[in-house]
């Protein structure tokens, strides 16, 4: 189980390059997506490797956060900023 | 003994897969290659190193919520992919043409 924790860890690191390189926004969009994926992955496994179940709780509220602002960021550079 | 060397057995093959995914999303040239590599990929990871959880950890640790997690996660990720494609595709962002 640590050797997938450092697996998981070092995809999230290397996925944040990605995050501030790439060349559109939706890159970046991807990229956050994909590393709020493995920090949910990371907290679980913590969680439950070291007998800490609140961190699954942390995990929960964070993966509807994530999806939240994912989708409302997606909508957003879909539609643009609406004059009124 | 049995449980616990399958529990190892499946997270092993979702750290596979994440790590597919993660050399993906670095080398795909597109956005619209990119979301195919992390979508796919990081459903079957995810799906699979919490059902490693669950049967690591048994019921009595986690009391369904990582099974409640598994399916915020199943139900919520396509969305997010499917909407990043729809705003990309929408907005007339040029894939990369074929070159073959």
């Amino acid at each position: 189980m640590l050797v997938v924790e450092i697996a998981v860890a070092a995809s999230l690191v290397v996925v944040l390059w990605r995050l501030f390189r790439g060349p559109t926004a939706w890159d970046r969009l991807l990229a956050y997506n994909a590393v709020s994926n493995r920090g949910i992955l990371l907290l679980a496994l913590v969680g439950i490797a070291e007998g800490r179940t609140v961190l699954l709780d942390v995990a929960l509220v964070y993966g509807m956060l994530s999806f939240l602002g994912v989708v409302i960021v997606s909508q957003f550079l879909e539609r643009g900023v609406r004059r009124s | 003994m049995i449980l616990n060397g399958a529990a190892h057995a499946l997270a092993a093959a979702g750290a596979v897969f994440v790590i597919i995914g993660t050399i993906g999303i670095l080398r795909f040239r597109d956005v619209y290659s990119r979301l195919q590599a992390s979508g796919v990929s990081d459903n079957a990871g995810l799906g699979l190193i919490l059902i490693a959880l669950v049967v690591f950890a048994g019921w009595q640790a986690s009391d369904w919520r990582l099974l409640l997690l598994l399916l915020l996660l199943l139900v919520t990720n396509p969305i997010a992919t499917h909407s990043i494609a729809k705003s990309a595709f929408t907005s007339r962002h040029p894939g990369t043409e074929d070159r073959s």
